[in-house]
């Protein structure tokens, strides 16, 4: 009965919830995981927009019955929940579930319906409270399948959405309640110095070992020749024998192909090819090669070998050589970002791979092929395991003349030109007496003898890389450096071979993923162990890098700054300045026209006089006023001003000689205008201009001059005592001031 | 009698000093297993799925979680609450509105007088539920609202007299996911004296000045000689008006009168120990005192306080509940009476 009580207590309804911001802020963050499952791929453009609108429509329609609920809406939505659920266990058994992602999808679809039921029925704060957790789900959901980083904006807004929401949670608790600008900073602080400390401290979360994998075909099409090597293209092609301009070059690296070509040169980018989820940084290898020609790798292992039973597909399941060593069991997962060759990278013994295919290919190397092209968006997970015996181990491993561990042949054919490198190997290798020490001297001594660069040029046809290598320039990288580490190893007898793939780059720790780069390709070296199998040496890691040449290095910048200018928006503001500046020079350029030299001829006079011509004056006014200061009231500057606007507005050219009548007048006007006397500076510092136009301007009526040391003469005082003459002499002589005066009768 | 300061009335929960102004959780289980089931959840998703956007997003959500559950814990502690205005007499069982004043936003709960619980601090005021400012006692003065003030209602069951009240200050900022509380004594800005109840009068006895309406008294003659000034009351005559008084307080005062012909009667009060009984004696001396004050007779109140005996005048209700907020019962303690009597 208590139980009853609880329950009913539980499920009373409470207070309808009056705030709007909750309400947003809960839609919002519904509407955000719905985005964020939608932009996972697990929902599609047409659930996830419905469910928006929905859940928008829901939230509305609850807001505005908040205080009277509708009474059939409870059955309704339970109907509705019963419904999606019915749906949810019918995808289930409807297919075979052989993956995570064969879970997911409907149950993100279930997650999504649910929270479209609830937000019809969110009167109270408790049930928008509810649909604020259950908008996490949706977040999980997503974020379970997010790989890179740019989910960290859905993981903000959805942030802002749910802190929003729950200050606006306790605002409503607190009936009005406000926080201010420095407890929000506090707060805000708080969160993200708490979230970040949690995820600093808290290891990383490993996949479990007893779950499916999610695993993907990328849109890859069926290759026509099983176990064939594919290249990178977008269709499924195979793969050509790498050069610059081949199909193998992912991201630049020439090597993924039936043969590497140790003379030529690649380009590496750092373009993110992959992006890899495993629980130790290893290497992930892809291909190795076991014939050496002198400048080329290749395999005489095809991969022949066809499984075909399905997706996990058990690639090995013997124990591993030397079953005395440790050994770690690791699982990665491949997620392919850019299209790829169809290799199915793994560490080291791969022993089982979840893979979206009905077959897969392997050699007797243990690498792997799959039946169609890895596209963008491919995944496989590999689960290896990876022998980690000890250096006292393999020293006691011995050499390789045991009779239960003869190696085979062609680990240590080479061909018939490296007597002298012979010779260097067993110089570095006297007096060693085990393999794994002989090694380790000769990764030494390719450390302290050769540096590494990625800045050397092609190999010239006829040389052998090794010679090269080893007598020559010594810089070169990994290919250069393991294949001479393996020709040398090879010829005192070791067995050795050459591995690519790729190594981990750079580790993000919010997605947990090694984001493979283009330039993260390698290569290094395997050298087999009796009793311990094929063990990886990678002597390029103990190399120096090589002196960096001035001229080389400027120059391999520049290139790199060149190719990141993006030459067509900046072409083309460079040549929409250089129209620019070709049309305002040949305007520049245009010779003045007859009007335009008789408005400069009239300016300078009047600039003479000290009446320059004032901006947005016509050429008519600023005449007017020429002739005021001339004294002249017949208007001789009106009079030109007016034949040259005729000529420049009316197209009315003078005809004949009357231009340079013109010209020569205004030549003539000019040495009747007063001229102006030169720019001082007064007592105080301050430039004093030459006479005021405007005092100038009106003569008949002022006539007024300069005064002593370029002060303006009084205005108007002399026009109430002296007769005014045509030509305002009278004026000047009967001036207060006489010039040179110091202002005294 | 078990007070030794002026409060010494008990009026609300038991609650162990020890505890006092110690932070502590509300209810914090069903929010602390939701959390932890949150976060174990998202664990669990991220183990199984391996990602590190879950963790990340999780982990995100641990620090709101975490800030969500602490946080209100520091809020608690930082709160300062303090009260700025309030009446300085009451009646119990009548609400009594505190003018309380807090920094940040606390939901006030008064436990010693209880009270209905508020919220004060930034942010929309939140009226006082009921009438209480109808209810208000003497004294208050409406002061006008200031950033981080509100009202709090104090609802005291019994008489007393109270310098300080014991405040219950909760917060849950920012995110309303776990309340915390802790008690603090506020000190009150004026000294409030709870008065009793009106119970039923005693008999009163043989000779007292009791008019026939008892609740009103005929025009009386103005004699004997004026003993005070008081504020008018209705019947009163308006040639007792004193003016010079009424322009001094700003309300209508009337001379009161010492008539010769009559006799004070003495209300002596003796409460017994039990609250209950006790406070069942004050409100029958209560509702005597205010019946003879209304009868115009003049009333000596007897009462034994914490510093012994006391006896004087009583002129009004105001006063009478006063005297009787502070009764205590007498030290070697008795069955409790209230008699009336004719003084000699």
């Amino acid at each position: 009965m208590k139980l009853l009580q609880a329950v009913r207590r539980a499920n009373r309804p409470g207070p309808p919830e009056h705030s709007v911001t909750l309400r947003v802020a809960c839609a919002g963050a519904v509407v955000t995981g719905i985005a964020a499952c939608h932009g996972q791929g697990e929902l599609s453009p047409t659930v996830a927009v419905t469910a928006v609108l929905l859940v928008i429509g829901g939230m509305v329609l609850s807001y505005l019955t908040r205080t009277r609920p509708l009474a059939f809406i409870k059955p309704v939505l339970a109907m509705a929940a019963v419904v999606a659920f019915v749906w949810f266990f019918r995808q289930l058994t409807g297919q075979a579930i052989y993956d995570v992602s064969t879970v997911e999808d409907p149950l993100a679809v279930l997650f999504v319906w649910v929270q479209v039921a609830h937000a019809f029925d969110v009167p109270a704060r408790r049930d928008l409270a509810f649909s604020l957790a259950g908008s996490a789900s949706l977040m999980a959901v997503a974020a379970a399948q997010a790989i890179d980083i740019s989910f960290g904006g859905y993981v903000l807004v959805w942030l802002g959405c749910g802190l929003v929401g729950l200050l606006a949670m306790w605002s409503s608790a607190s009936e009005g309640g406000r926080m201010g600008i420095p407890g929000l900073a506090a707060t805000l602080a708080s969160v993200t110095a708490l979230g970040t400390a949690v995820l600093v401290v808290l290891p990383a979360p490993h996949v479990a070992g007893r779950v499916d994998f999610p695993s993907n075909a990328g849109g890859g099409a069926q290759l026509p020749i099983p176990g064939a090597l594919a290249g990178d293209g977008r269709v499924a092609q195979l793969a050509k024998p790498g050069s610059p301009g081949g199909l193998t070059r992912v991201g630049g690296y020439l090597g993924f192909a039936n043969r590497l070509d140790t003379a030529l040169r690649g380009d590496l980018g750092d373009t993110v090819v992959m992006r890899v989820r495993a629980q130790r940084p290893s290497y992930w290898v892809g291909e190795t090669f076991d014939e050496w020609d002198g400048s080329s790798w290749s395999s005489t292992h095809p991969h022949t070998h066809r499984l075909d039973s399905g997706s996990p597909f058990v690639v090995s399941d013997g124990p591993l050589p030397g079953s005395a060593v440790a050994s770690q069991s690791d699982l990665q997962t491949f997620y392919i970002v850019r299209p790829s060759p169809n290799l199915v990278f793994h560490a080291d013994t791969a022993r089982q791979v979840w893979f979206p295919a009905g077959e897969l290919f392997t050699s007797d190397t243990g690498t792997i092929v799959s039946p169609i092209g890895l596209g963008s968006g491919a995944i496989y997970t590999v689960q290896s395991d990876v022998a980690v015996p000890s250096a006292d181990q393999l020293r006691a491993a011995g050499g390789v003349s045991t009779a239960e561990a003869r190696p085979e042949a062609q680990y240590l054919e080479l061909p018939a030109r490296y007597a002298r490198v012979r010779t260097l190997a067993r110089s570095i290798t006297a007096g060693v007496p085990d393999t794994y020490d002989k090694v380790e001297r000769l990764i030494s001594w390719i450390g302290t003898h050769t540096r590494y660069s990625t800045a050397i040029p092609p190999l010239a046809p006829g040389q052998d890389t090794v010679n090269e290598f080893l007598f020559g320039n010594r810089t070169g990288f990994c290919e250069q450096i393991s294949t001479s580490l393996a020709v040398m190893l090879r010829s005192i007898g070791i067995p050795a071979r050459e591995a690519v793939g790729y190594v981990p780059g750079p580790y993000n720790p919010i997605t947990d993923l090694y984001d493979v780069e283009a330039k993260d390709a390698h290569a290094w070296v395997q050298v087999q162990f009796p009793g311990f199998g094929w063990q990886s040496f990678d002597p390029t890691a103990v190399v120096p890098l090589a002196n960096p040449s001035p001229g080389s290095t400027l120059l391999h910048q520049a290139a790199g700054v060149v190719r990141r200018v993006p030459w067509v928006p900046v072409g083309a503001v460079l040549g929409a300045l250089a129209i620019a500046a070709v049309v305002l020079r040949r305007y520049r350029s245009r010779p003045p026209t007859w009007a335009e030299l008789a408005a400069r001829h009239i300016e300078r006079a009047g600039r003479r006089a000290g009446r320059p011509r004032r901006a947005g004056e016509t050429l008519s006014s600023y005449a007017c006023a020429l002739d005021a200061l001339a004294g002249d009231p017949s208007g001789s500057w009106r009079a030109i001003a007016v034949v040259v606007e005729a000529a420049a507005y009316g197209g009315r050219r003078p005809a004949g000689d009357e231009g340079a009548h013109v010209l020569t007048a205004v030549a003539a006007l000019r040495r009747q205008l007063p001229r102006a006397p030169r720019t001082g500076r007064a007592r105080h510092g301050a430039p004093v201009e030459a006479a005021p136009a405007r005092a100038r301007s009106v003569p008949a009526t002022t006539g007024q001059d300069a005064g002593v040391d370029g002060e303006p003469a009084p205005i108007g005082v002399a026009v109430r005592v002296a007769a005014v003459s045509p030509t305002g002499r009278g004026l000047r002589r009967s001036s207060p001031r006489p010039p040179g005066g110091d202002g005294r009768p | 009698m078990t007070a030794v300061v002026r409060r010494h009335a008990r009026d609300g929960p038991r609650r162990s000093p020890r505890l006092r102004g110690v932070v502590r959780p509300v209810r914090p289980v069903v929010p602390l297993l939701s959390c932890a089931t949150v976060v174990l959840a998202w664990q669990l998703v991220a183990h199984n799925s391996g990602a590190g956007w879950v963790q990340a997003v999780g982990d995100m959500l641990a620090g709101v979680l975490v800030v969500g559950l602490v946080a209100p814990a520091v809020a608690c502690a930082r709160a300062r609450v303090g009260v700025v205005e309030g009446p300085t007499d009451s009646t119990a069982g009548l609400p009594v509105p505190l003018v309380v004043q807090s920094a940040s936003r606390v939901r006030v709960r008064p436990l010693d007088p209880p009270g209905a619980e508020s919220f004060v601090g930034p942010g929309r005021p939140v009226p006082v539920a009921g009438d209480a400012a109808g209810a208000l006692g003497v004294g208050v003065v409406p002061a006008p609202r200031r950033r981080g003030e509100g009202e709090v209602a104090l609802h005291p069951r019994r008489r007393g007299v109270h310098d300080d009240v014991l405040l219950e200050v909760a917060s849950a900022a920012p995110f309303g996911i776990l309340w915390w509380r802790r008690d603090v004594r506020v000190p009150l800005p004026r000294t409030l004296h709870v008065g009793p109840r009106l119970g039923e009068p005693m008999p009163l006895p043989h000779g007292a000045h009791v008019s026939a309406t008892g609740a009103t008294r005929s025009v009386p003659v103005p004699a004997g000689e004026p003993r005070a000034v008081r504020p008018y009351r209705a019947g009163d005559p308006r040639r007792f008006v004193h003016w010079p008084g009424t322009a001094h307080a700003g309300e209508l005062m009337v001379r009161e009168m010492e008539r010769a012909g009559a006799e004070p009667v003495t209300v002596e009060v003796r409460l017994p120990p039990e609250e209950d009984a006790a406070e069942q004696m004050a409100e029958r001396a209560m509702a005597t005192v205010v019946t003879l004050v209304d009868r115009g007779a003049p009333v000596l109140l007897a009462t034994t306080e914490l510093d012994g005996a006391h006896l004087g005048p009583v002129g009004d209700r105001r006063s009478a509940g006063r005297r009787l907020a502070r009764a205590v019962a007498e030290a070697h303690g008795s069955a409790g009476r209230t008699v009336a009597r004719r003084t000699r």
